[in-house]
């Protein structure tokens, strides 16, 4: 239930007949599918419209019933509320509008049904179409004729909107009275409502609230409109909410009386309205406010006049007090006055409830009794009753922090505001606060860790060392004897260390030799035996070779005892003349073979002979064989040597581009 | 003197600062306004600290402390308590209390003659209370709450409790403590009475959103303004009854 208007203040707005159709038509044409074709099966076609006819009645459904859920319901509201809004917007108005968009909700989810079952026999997409369109031309239609509906509910919403918030369960003082009696006058004195105030009847339309603040209390002050004296049939909207107000509000009523009659209304006059509207006071506190008194006080006024407000005080719940908006006398008494009224006007009926009980303990104030003899007196500094208040209009006043890091946030060259936390600190010397301190770790810094006389000790202990040194203390005992078991040990090791190395090595041999060249043959030593032997194997004669060896190692020998004979008669002979000249003897000794060789090979060529190193024809007949093959492959590949790298086109384009039918793939 | 104040837009300033009678914490925040609240109010009276506990801001429900000293978690580190005790007075005993229930503001209501505690403190931690603060400790709940830190605020002159304690537990809890106890909410009907307030023996503070009514019970309770706490029942009666039924 809602009990202020406050929360009826979040009423969507309520589109006119023609934007909610364009709203709910756009919304289908954006959020349903919007692509079909004739040859689709029919089915599909169906479905595609009886999608759009339903999700336009769905649309429409979901938006006025918002608006139905939205617009509150007047017997569920409080009553000052329901028959403010009566009064306001004529309850039967209301009802038949919010009936009426109902209706319509109804009768379009009907014409839904009906069309989505015609569609069922849609038989081609032409149809199935004209009927869509139909379906959602008369939707549209029943919306159009809720024109006034809407545009009334629109209305009423602005209005809602802006009415003032009056909570009704909550402090209330309701001001009441004729017109130009100055009841706004006394609300905008006692708070800061700040309502019209003219020199007219009916300035104040409708209701008004202001707030005020008594006894630690949040008052809510409610002026309504001035109320003439005539039956309730023949009263107007405006008159009807000072009504409204003073019939439901569970209120303080101050009722404003002008004895000056410069309102325009006779004493006697105001006097009869106050006994008209008298039954709405009931279990009220009424305060009979004699408003003007700058002009003619109530002991001032006529006797006949007196008699007629005396008719009003014959009633002893009525309090009187008087006052002048103009000239502000007595107006905090009113106030005062009628707020005590009702304060205990509404204590007195809580008391009576069972709620009370929930307050009791917070009404009490326990108060100790004494259990011993211990004085526990308050600790309140002597600071505290000589400082003086800090005043921020002060121009002496001391500078708070929060002062100083505005003024550094104003000026950023000042640079960015830091708190010093050290500014504070209590130290023996001041001037120890901003040094740097050793960082603590688990309680302790390094400062705990310093010996004071750690200097001392240090050199009572090098002293010590060096008396031990100059004893002699340190010098032997540096060759110990190994036992037996350690030599042991070590002897053990070294083994295994050179059985290691050994192993290494093995293994580091195995791989040099594999990768180490070999000698070349011209240089390897060969015996006159194997060169010989290797000849005639090949067919060769190796007399000629053998011939010369021997006399090579004679003319040796010769020089060698030539040379032992002379080392015997003056002992020393340089060995080099005798080396020059076995030299030169040896390439003469070579010539004569080449030639000979070359003229046999000569001569064998003329009768068909064998070409160099082919001594017979079955070694000639291997070596054309052998060559034979190995020129098959090239000659095959068509190549013109064994430098010859070139790759035809394997995939030549003129035969593969182009149309060709199957078959033709074939190369010309 | 009660003031109405916020910690970064939290009215919970009972949590981010503590107020004794010697002196002052208030938690390290990103602007000084906070600070600036005590500042205006107690500069040149007592010491008001910026601090943290264990690295954190809630420093008024991390420790205890009244007069005579501070207790604060084992979880504070140790440049914070060279901080603590660099800043306070000499006369302040700082001890580290290794206690489970470590959030010592919540466990411990103290002034400076007597605390409450929750009943399932330790018995080192109660000897350690009683020697540090010079009080006499009561393992005792609040309207059936054990954080007793938590659901009131005392002075040496009066106490507000949790809005639900009865009657007969508010004049037991009185003769405890001798001094007068009124039952009350802060913060606009807040029960965390500790969270939402801090107050010794001349001034209180509260969080911003307490309303008038609340205020001039704080100042009537804790004798703020020279009246006595009979004007909770007397001149406030019919507020308080309207205000709160």
């Amino acid at each position: 239930m809602a009990s202020t208007i406050h929360s009826l203040s979040g009423i969507a707005p309520v589109p006119t007949s023609s934007e909610f159709i364009d709203v709910v038509l756009n919304s289908t044409m954006r959020k349903t599918p919007t692509v079909i074709h004739k040859n689709f099966k029919i089915s599909r076609i169906r479905n595609f419209y009886m999608r759009k006819v339903k999700f336009t009645q769905d649309t429409f459904d979901e938006k006025i019933g918002r608006i139905l859920t939205e617009f509150p319901i007047l017997d569920n509201l409080h009553p000052f509320l329901s028959s403010l809004l009566n009064v306001l917007y004529d309850k039967n108005h209301y009802k038949l509008a919010l009936g009426q968009i109902s209706t319509a909700r109804h009768l379009i989810s009907q014409v839904a049904k009906d069309y989505v079952r015609l569609l069922k026999f849609g038989d081609s997409l032409y149809r199935c179409k004209q009927l869509k369109k139909a379906a959602l031309g008369r939707m549209a239609t029943i919306m159009r004729r809720q024109k006034d509906p809407l545009a009334y509910l629109e209305q009423v919403r602005q209005h809602i909107s802006r009415l003032p918030s009056i909570d009704p369960n909550t402090r209330t003082l309701i001001i009441c009275g004729y017109p130009n009696v100055g009841k706004s006058s006394f609300v905008n004195k006692v708070t800061r409502a700040d309502v019209d105030v003219q020199p007219y009847a009916f300035t104040t339309k409708s209701l008004f609230v202001g707030h005020m603040d008594y006894k630690y209390l949040r008052w809510q002050v409610v002026d309504t409109p001035g109320v003439l004296d005539h039956p309730l049939e023949e009263m107007n909207t405006i008159e009807m909410q000072s009504i409204t107000a003073l019939a439901h509000l569970r209120a303080a009523v101050l009722y404003f009386m002008d004895l000056s009659e410069q309102c325009g209304y006779t004493i006697e006059a105001q006097c009869k309205l106050f006994h008209s509207i008298k039954p709405l006071f009931a279990n009220k506190p009424v305060v009979l406010v004699i408003n003007k008194i700058d002009i003619v006080r109530l002991e001032d006024i006529s006797p006949e006049n007196r008699a007629f407000v005396d008719t009003i005080l014959e009633d002893k719940t009525v309090t009187v007090v008087q006052a002048s908006t103009y000239s502000e006398d007595g107006v905090m008494d009113v106030r005062n006055k009628s707020c005590e009224l009702l304060l205990a006007h509404r204590v007195e009926q809580k008391l009576r409830g069972h709620r009370i009980e929930s307050v009791a303990n917070k009404i009490h104030v326990a108060m100790p009794q004494k259990r011993d003899d211990v004085e526990r007196t308050p600790f309140i500094p002597d600071a505290v009753k000589t400082r003086v208040k800090y005043d921020p209009e002060d121009p002496n006043r001391r500078k708070l922090e929060k002062e100083k890091e505005q003024e550094i946030g104003l000026n950023p060259w000042l640079g960015i505001y830091t708190q010093d936390l050290r500014r504070d600190w209590q130290l023996a010397d001041d001037s120890w606060k901003y040094d740097i301190q050793p960082e603590i770790v688990n309680g302790k810094n390094v400062a705990d860790f310093i010996d004071p006389d750690i200097a001392e000790k240090l050199e009572a202990l090098e002293r010590e060392e060096e008396q031990l040194e100059a004893q002699g203390f340190y010098a032997s005992e540096e060759e110990e004897m190994l036992d037996s078991e350690e030599e042991e040990f070590l002897d053990a090791a070294s083994q295994i260390r050179k059985k290691k190395a050994v192993l290494k090595k093995m293994s580091q041999d195995k791989n040099t030799l594999q990768n180490r060249p070999l000698i070349p043959r011209k240089k390897r030593h060969v015996t006159l035996s194997e060169f010989t032997h290797g000849m005639r194997e090949h067919g060769h004669d190796p007399a000629v070779l053998e011939k010369r060896a021997s006399r090579l190692v004679e003319a040796k020998k010769a020089a060698w005892e030539a040379a032992e004979a002379e080392r015997g008669s003056d002992g020393g002979a340089s060995d080099g003349g005798m080396d020059v000249d076995g030299d030169e003897a040896m390439e003469e000794e070579e010539e004569a073979p080449k030639g000979r060789r070359a003229l046999r090979a000569a001569a064998r060529s003329g009768k068909g002979a064998l070409p160099a190193g082919i001594t017979t024809s079955e070694q000639l007949d291997k070596a054309h064989t052998l060559r034979m093959f190995a020129q098959r492959e090239p000659n095959r590949l068509a190549k013109a040597s064994e430098s010859d790298r070139h790759v035809p086109i394997t995939r030549p384009k003129w035969m593969l581009a182009g149309k060709r039918k199957a078959g033709k793939t074939q190369r010309r | 003197m009660a003031v109405r104040c916020q910690f970064e837009n939290s009215t919970d300033i009972g949590v981010f600062s503590k107020l004794t009678n010697s002196y002052c914490l208030t938690a390290l925040a990103s602007s000084t306004n906070f600070y600036s609240a005590f500042e205006a109010e107690l500069a040149d009276v007592i010491p008001i600290v910026h601090t943290t506990i264990a690295g954190t801001r809630i420093v008024g429900r991390l420790t205890a402390g009244n007069r005579h000293g501070l207790l604060v978690p084992s979880t504070t580190t140790d440049q914070e308590l060279q901080h603590l005790r660099n800043s306070l007075p000499p006369s302040v005993a700082i001890q580290r209390v290794e206690e489970r229930l470590s959030a010592l503001g919540n466990v411990i209501a103290c002034n400076d003659y007597v605390a409450l505690v929750h009943p399932d403190i330790d018995r080192e931690t109660e000897e350690i209370i009683a020697d540090t603060l010079k009080v006499e400790v009561f393992r005792q709940t609040i309207a059936s709450n054990v954080l007793v830190g938590s659901y009131c605020a005392l002075s040496n002159q009066g106490g507000l409790v949790h809005p639900k304690t009865t009657r007969s537990e508010l004049d037991e809890l009185s003769s405890l403590l001798q001094v007068p106890l009124v039952a009350g909410t802060v913060n606009r009907g807040s029960e965390v009475i500790g969270a939402g307030m801090v107050v010794n023996d001349w001034c209180a503070f509260t969080g911003l959103d307490t309303t008038a009514t609340e205020v001039s019970v704080i100042e009537a309770t804790f004798r703020l303004q020279g009246q006595t706490s009979a004007a909770v029942i007397n001149e406030m009666r019919d507020s308080l009854i309207d205000h709160y039924a």
